[in-house]
């Protein structure tokens, strides 16, 4: 866009701002942040909640700040008896039909409601409660929706919608009988809703929330009969930081090692290093295909709520699937097998806990197809089938290890740094930009450069895949082998490229495709709020990590090259394809 | 539920009326407009939205969302004969909750109305009870719709009268009570 400029009075005070931005944007520029409830940049802009109102002259009436662009000559008041009379009621009469139960709510403290009462000094509530109690939605492994705690702003519908195009919720009814709801009130978890949780990322209030798993670890990490080990995703490295209120994006991957030791968890590994495992099995995956004339373009496989959106909309593409299990699901797989077995230990004492920016992998960890090690040991150990157990047994995404910190008091930001355990806490700076959009792909050309060429990669950051654009693209030069790629995040982007591979028209040769904006960095299971400029600090964080390695290539992980000499053999294997390979499911839309 | 099961709009009806308005302003409105009136017992069931979404890539949570909108949608097999009942405030001064009261002689149709309900259908599907916020016709209040034809200044006893009429399926013209 021109960025033309325009004169316009804000507050008695005249001041020059770009042509087509909103008054709030215009008021943020000249300091004074205008109170509002439903907007949320980039994502929603309803125009619901009527708070952030501002005098316009010439206006008949207050008119909201989020979605009225300036306009050469406009003398705006921010402030005035009348707006905060108007934003007052309004917030008010928001509040009539919100539970004031603040002190047991999941988001006490982390509210963008509650501080906007206490913002605008909010000292009663005169309105009686007039809508009916609605159902809580607990249908889905991964969120929990309570309505009664919405306030109808529409984020959530928008994320879905707009960002992430699965459309798993609208507004329903009408008047007092309004909701957010799914098709036929089936709940999320019946109908295509693929478990992202950019919709709890975006709610200003606890209306929707991940599914709480902290107690059922808690239990395990109490249990003197359990081996409790804890994998962490990249992404909770750059984190947790933040939901333990230290700055945004800072990395803190020694201290988290240090805190998840003090919760009492026996082993604290790292899902980067079976990220590391997943370029070996994913790149030569890709070899393979290429050489063999298999399916391409590949698309990878490690972003579960990526995963449940291709078997609802395009299951007719499921081939183009990279068959690799995401890292979570080979560590889990790897830590009841290759591990426990290093231990000399009954793999049924083994839990697998996962750290994890992400709601989708709740989901994905009870996949019926998720229980490997049980197959693995079945005949070993004479199990029946009501043994059966899963590779991972529970997921706590960043927002519910940083409550297991504050319940048990760890003083996160204190603490000494610590290193990971060996051997599955051994990663490369590849597996550690996994976490970004664009990771994957990178890592991946690290590895397939050197295994194709047998040469090694003249220049290791591959630039050209980094950064927030929707879809990038990149032609590589494998040494005469000339290949496209392309990395997509969000699934409105992803939706894109898999229209492209159905009309035949596709170009690339590998896709990489993250289900959140910004790759895991920005997952729904992430530190709230999580914004552009957020995202932005988290990856930057995430690549300085990489240059601190001292090993930037996976096939380099001694660790790795460890269980493919002691354990898998090679990559593609036969144990590989047992435990680190896995089939998908159509699901269509319903 | 079993009726409602084998009940459903065929499949090339509904093509028929999505070709029919395709690309025309307010598209998804008329078309699920039109399967419900080609539906046996007036409503959109689930096997027709299913298709109307799968034909139209609207996606369901939006077909559900504009069904769940609008008190014309019934989402709910609905009774040969239908009573509507304005619950405005103009009806309301003039008695309309006493009209509301008088349906009781249908079983289970006054709790289901007292429970917050908009609609009610007798299990013999004759009759099928609603009540609306407004027919902007305050001046004849209280007023109720049978059949699709507005009755105003409707009494107690008058509206026994259609409820027995409509029970007894007799079809007496002298109903007109205006």
């Amino acid at each position: 866009m021109e960025n033309k400029l325009i004169n316009i009075t804000i507050d008695g005070r005249t001041t020059q701002v770009n042509d087509g931005v909103t008054i709030l944007e215009a008021s943020l520029g000249a300091g004074i942040r205008i109170p509002s409830l439903c907007y949320l940049k980039d994502v929603s802009h309803n125009a619901s909640c009527a708070i952030c109102v501002v005098e316009v002259k010439g206006a008949r009436s207050l008119v909201r700040s989020c979605v009225t662009a300036v306009r050469e000559g406009m003398e705006i008041v921010t402030h005035s008896p009348s707006i905060n009379q108007a934003r007052k009621m309004n917030l008010e009469l928001i509040l009539a039909n919100h539970p004031k139960e603040c002190l047991i709510c999941e988001r006490n403290g982390n509210c963008e409601l509650q501080d906007l009462s206490a913002n605008l000094g909010i000292s009663e509530t005169p309105f009686p409660q007039t809508k009916p109690s609605e159902k809580i939605d607990d249908t889905s492994p991964s969120l929990v929706r309570n309505p009664d705690k919405c306030i109808l702003c529409g984020r959530c519908i928008a994320v879905c919608a707009d960002v992430q195009t699965v459309y798993a919720i609208d507004f329903a009814g009408r008047g007092l009988r309004s909701k957010v709801g799914t098709y036929q009130n089936r709940g999320l978890g019946n109908v295509a809703c693929t478990n992202c949780g950019q919709c709890a990322l975006v709610c200003p209030t606890a209306a929707i929330v991940e599914k709480d798993d902290t107690e059922e670890v808690f239990n395990d990490i109490y249990n003197s009969d359990k081996i409790v080990v804890v994998q962490t995703a990249p992404a909770i490295r750059v984190g947790i930081g933040e939901a333990m209120g230290m700055a945004e994006g800072a990395l803190v991957t020694g201290k988290m090692v240090a805190s998840l030791r003090k919760l009492g968890f026996d082993k604290v590994f790292d899902t980067q290093f079976t990220a590391d495992l997943t370029i070996m099995e994913e790149g030569y995956e890709l070899i393979n295909r290429i050489k063999t004339g298999g399916t391409l373009p590949m698309v990878t496989s490690c972003s579960p709520g990526w995963i449940k959106f291709i078997e609802h909309f395009f299951p007719k593409s499921l081939q183009h699937l990279s068959t690799c299990k995401s890292p979570q699901q080979m560590f889990g797989a790897v830590a009841k097998t290759y591990y426990a077995q290093k231990l000399n230990i009954d793999p049924r004492k083994l839990v697998v806990v996962s750290i994890m920016p992400c709601t989708a992998k709740k989901f994905e960890c009870r996949r019926p197809e998720m229980n490997s090690a049980f197959h693995y040991w079945k005949d070993k150990l004479n199990l029946a089938d009501r043994d059966n157990f899963y590779d991972v047994d529970y997921v706590l995404t960043t927002r519910e290890l940083a409550k297991m910190f504050k319940k048990t008091g760890i003083d996160f930001s204190v603490l000494k740094e610590e290193e990971f355990d060996h051997p599955l806490g051994i990663s490369t700076g590849a597996g550690v930009i996994f976490g970004a959009t664009g990771g994957v792909m990178e890592a991946a050309v690290r590895t397939a450069y050197e295994v194709i060429t047998g040469k090694p990669l003249p220049k290791i950051d591959l630039n050209v895949v980094r950064g927030f654009e929707g879809i990038k693209e990149a032609e590589l030069d494998l040494d005469g082998t000339k290949i496209k790629v392309a990395v997509a995040h969000s699934l409105k982007n992803a939706r894109t490229l898999l229209e492209q591979i159905e009309e035949g028209k596709s170009p690339y040769a590998f896709i990489e495709v993250m289900t959140c904006p910004g790759g895991c960095l920005g997952g729904g299971g992430q530190a709230i709020p999580t914004t552009w400029a957020i995202r932005q600090k988290r990856a930057d964080s995430l690549y300085k990590e990489d240059t601190l390695h001292t090993i930037r290539k996976s096939h380099e992980n001694p660790a790795i090259k460890a269980i493919y000499a002691d354990f898998l053999n090679e990559p593609l294997g036969h144990t590989s394809h047992e435990l680190l390979h896995t089939s998908y499911t159509e699901r269509g839309i319903y | 539920m079993n009726t409602n099961e084998e009940s459903h709009v065929d499949r090339s009806t509904i093509d028929e009326i999505i070709s029919r308005h395709k690309g025309k302003p307010g598209e998804l409105l008329t078309t699920m407009e039109e399967i419900q009136e080609a539906s046996e017992f007036k409503y959109l069931d689930m096997q027709s939205m299913d298709y109307l979404s799968s034909q139209t890539k609207v996606p369901l949570s939006q077909i559900y969302s504009v069904a769940t909108f609008y008190s014309f949608f019934n989402l709910k097999p609905q009774g040969k004969h239908s009573i509507i009942v304005c619950r405005g405030t103009a009806c309301h001064t003039k008695g309309s909750k006493v009209l509301l009261d008088d349906m009781s002689s249908l079983p289970g149709c006054k709790e289901a109305l007292d429970a917050g309900e908009t609609s009610f259908t007798t299990e013999d599907r004759l009759i099928t009870v609603k009540t609306v916020a407004c027919f902007g016709q305050c001046a004849l209040a209280p007023v109720v719709a049978v059949e699709g034809v507005i009755y105003s200044n409707v009494t107690s006893e008058q509206m026994k009268k259609i409820l027995q009429n409509l029970q007894e399926d007799n079809k007496d013209e002298n109903i007109r009570l205006c």
